[in-house]
């Protein structure tokens, strides 16, 4: 599977990261309370993941590989993932205000969010070359950004309806999620994509 | 000491022993996963073919098994045909009269992405113990003429595999070896010794080795293509050819032109716009072998 | 609080996955069978533990400024010894948890752990608690592994147990991502309902 556009289709509906990987999930549960947390939010990682996916796939293919150290792969992600999110805050801060003040809440939050960190390990271990590494990031943040907000629409809908108070809060919103995600299950088998 | 300076050393101290920890547990770990991983493909082998030992044609694609008194009993290959929800992989076992000796379907834990609970049913004895001693026209549905029975509500998988099945069958019986002629890779040569059965030969003029002829592979755009190649003593390429390729015609099977096969042979390689994939694993495959053969030159 | 409430609450009243609210990906991802759910806790156990009494050891040496890159390198440390080893001698179970062993790193338990208990506290207790709440954890996984393998599958460790009719047509939407998502919502249900009957 190599053709880019099927990689898009692949990693934003009929894989996608957070109701059918089950990544993000966190951040999902978390901050989809409102649309507009959410919408904030996902453009945050739909920016991050691809900077990170550029980043990552320079230090591997440029550092790691050649000098054989691929077992430092974990560590050096994740403190590049760290240290990104530090810089792209203190960027924006500093040059794009407007932007910082839409995403600016949002980007610490990113650094524990296992969907920046999975994509950057997805696009080595599917052997992704620079194009396909950024059409992958790109989808799969989109993916992230359309189920966050849909999300959330419903979640907002869900505290008006008179629910049993156990099933208050997260419960629900897990039923909610799996109702959602047997509608994706309905993206399988799409264009022969798994 | 300073707290910058402090902060400096603990993060260089921590971050050296990490990464030496992982050093050391690397190299202690990587071969036996190396060894692990020839065992698991060893068993997959063993599951359809009767044999002693198995003999690599084509990496992790084609296969001869090897029986008592080094024999070859036939031919294990795999394929990869396109079911419901991604690709199957399917390990077929051939004897030498071209009956299936078994099948053996990934399951799930291995990349398998049928529906579960549905065309995953593929994978259990039930389903697969039909194709045994099967030959490949007999290797279709029952509404399709053939003797396979599909399983209820996965039409699709049961089709792909039989379809997978009797495709490898038509394309890898002939295998003795691929069957080509290695004067027209090497034309200077009269003869032939083969050195790594049915991968590697010296090409002899008059008793006096002028360079060696091998098989290259590479994964193209739609399966793995396989190249012969000969190479003089000075590691030149004097000949290059396509043995099997099964990309898109028109596009990616343009790596069988004469002017894409010519430029290799020259040293100068292109790609051929369009068929990026395909033309770029038969460069790379040819690259790859040559420097790994390359020693047998000397 | 003694050493035994320090070992037992994360097992039911601070369980990270039902409670804290917390790991929920490899909680849901990796628990389609009791095998692959129970491999994937001791995994995170093993990180947990070993990561907990190496900061508790190093806690009163580290400059607090740097001490979360630090604890970054200790864990990715012990999540790739964990990923070698489990592609060593599991390779069966590492290619259905694939990318979720590396993830280790981020489940928000370890860091959690470490920056709220092993930075303030001695070596035994950080040991205790990092054991508790991986067997919490583990257990929880093969809870919800339990109750999906038996109703998506009819099996419990790969053995039939729920005859051969129920086997061939199960309730397949359990071992999918939604049945994941329903069994966990129902245990939080009755987790708020039976145990946490405050809220």
């Amino acid at each position: 599977m190599k053709n880019p556009g099927l990689i898009f289709l692949g990693a934003f509906l009929v894989n996608n990261i957070i109701l059918m990987r089950f990544i993000g999930l966190c951040p999902f549960f978390g901050v989809s309370t409102t649309v507009e947390t959410a919408t904030g939010m996902g453009l945050a990682v739909i920016f991050v993941m691809t900077l990170a996916a550029w980043i990552t796939f320079g230090i591997y293919h440029a550092v790691l590989l050649p000098l054989g150290l691929v077992f430092l792969r974990t560590a050096a992600f994740i403190l590049t993932i760290a240290s990104l999110v530090q810089f792209v805050e203190m960027f924006l801060k500093k040059s794009y205000r407007g932007l910082y003040n839409a995403l600016g809440i949002y980007l610490p939050l990113i650094t524990t969010n296992c969907a920046i960190l999975a994509v950057t390990f997805l696009n080595i271990d599917n052997r992704y070359n620079f194009v396909n590494s950024t059409v992958f990031a790109l989808g799969t943040g989109l993916g992230f950004t359309l189920v966050i907000i849909t999300f959330a629409a419903l979640r907002e809908r869900l505290d008006q309806a008179p629910i049993n108070p156990s099933l208050k809060g997260y419960p629900i919103a897990f039923v909610a999620a799996s109702l959602v995600s047997l509608a994706f299950l309905g993206f399988s088998g799409l264009f022969g994509l798994s | 000491m300073t707290s910058t300076k402090k902060m400096i050393i603990t993060l260089v101290v921590v971050a050296v022993v990490c990464a030496t920890v992982l050093a050391l547990f690397y190299s202690f770990t990587v071969p036996l996963i190396a060894k692990t991983r020839v065992d698991l493909a060893l068993a997959g082998l063993k599951e359809v073919a009767e044999a002693d030992s198995f003999l690599e044609i084509i990496s992790d694609t084609l296969w001869n098994a090897i029986g008592p008194d080094e024999n070859v009993v036939g031919i294990v290959f795999r394929v990869w045909p396109q079911g419901y929800g991604g690709l199957i992989p399917i390990t077929v076992g051939l004897d030498n009269d071209r009956k299936i000796t078994g099948i053996r379907i990934a399951g799930a834990s291995e990349g398998l992405k049928e529906t579960p609970g549905l065309g995953v049913k593929i994978t259990e004895a039930d389903f697969r113990g039909q194709f045994i001693g099967k030959s490949a026209d007999e290797v279709r549905l029952k509404k399709d003429g053939g003797l396979i029975d599909a399983i209820t509500a996965a039409t699709i998988s049961s089709k792909a595999v039989c379809d997978g099945v009797r495709n490898g069958i038509e394309k890898y019986a002939q295998y003795g070896g691929p069957e080509f002629d290695k004067r027209n890779i090497f034309p200077d040569a009269d003869d032939f010794i083969a050195i790594i059965k049915d991968s590697l030969w010296y090409a002899l003029k008059a008793g006096d080795t002028l360079g060696i002829v091998f098989l290259a592979s590479g994964e193209g755009y739609l399966d793995r293509i396989v190249v012969a190649v000969g190479l003089d003593r000075n590691k030149k390429i004097v000949g290059v050819d396509i043995l099997m390729s099964q990309e898109t015609a028109g596009i990616g099977e343009l790596i069988r032109e004469k002017d894409f096969l010519a430029k290799i042979r020259d040293g100068k390689p292109e790609t051929i716009s369009g068929a990026t994939v395909s033309s770029e694993a038969v460069i790379t495959a040819v690259k790859e072998a040559a420097k790994s053969y390359g020693e047998y030159l000397k | 609080m003694n050493r035994w409430q320090i070992f037992t609450r994360g097992i039911i009243s601070e369980n990270p996955v039902l409670v804290i609210m917390i790991g929920l990906c490899p909680a849901l991802a990796t628990s389609g069978t009791v095998r692959d759910g129970f491999g994937m806790g001791l995994a995170a156990t093993f990180v947990l533990f070993f990561s907990n009494v190496i900061i508790s050891m190093i806690r009163k040496l580290v400059p607090a400024e740097i001490r979360i890159p630090v604890y970054i390198l200790i864990i990715s440390t012990f999540v790739t010894i964990v990923d070698y080893a489990m592609q060593a001698f599991q390779p069966d179970l590492y290619r259905v948890l694939g990318v979720f062993v590396p993830l280790i790193v981020v489940n928000c338990i370890i860091l959690g752990r470490a920056e709220a208990f092993a930075s303030k506290n001695s070596v035994l207790n950080a040991a205790l608690d990092g054991l508790g709440m991986g067997i919490g954890f583990t257990l929880t996984l093969v809870v919800i592994g339990t109750i999906r393998e038996i109703l998506g599958n009819g099996t419990f460790l790969g053995y039939s147990v729920l005859g051969s009719s129920f086997k061939q047509y199960p309730v397949t939407f359990m071992i999918l991502p939604p049945g994941a998502f329903l069994v966990i919502a129902v245990l939080k249900a009755m987790i708020n309902k039976y145990v946490r009957k405050e809220i």
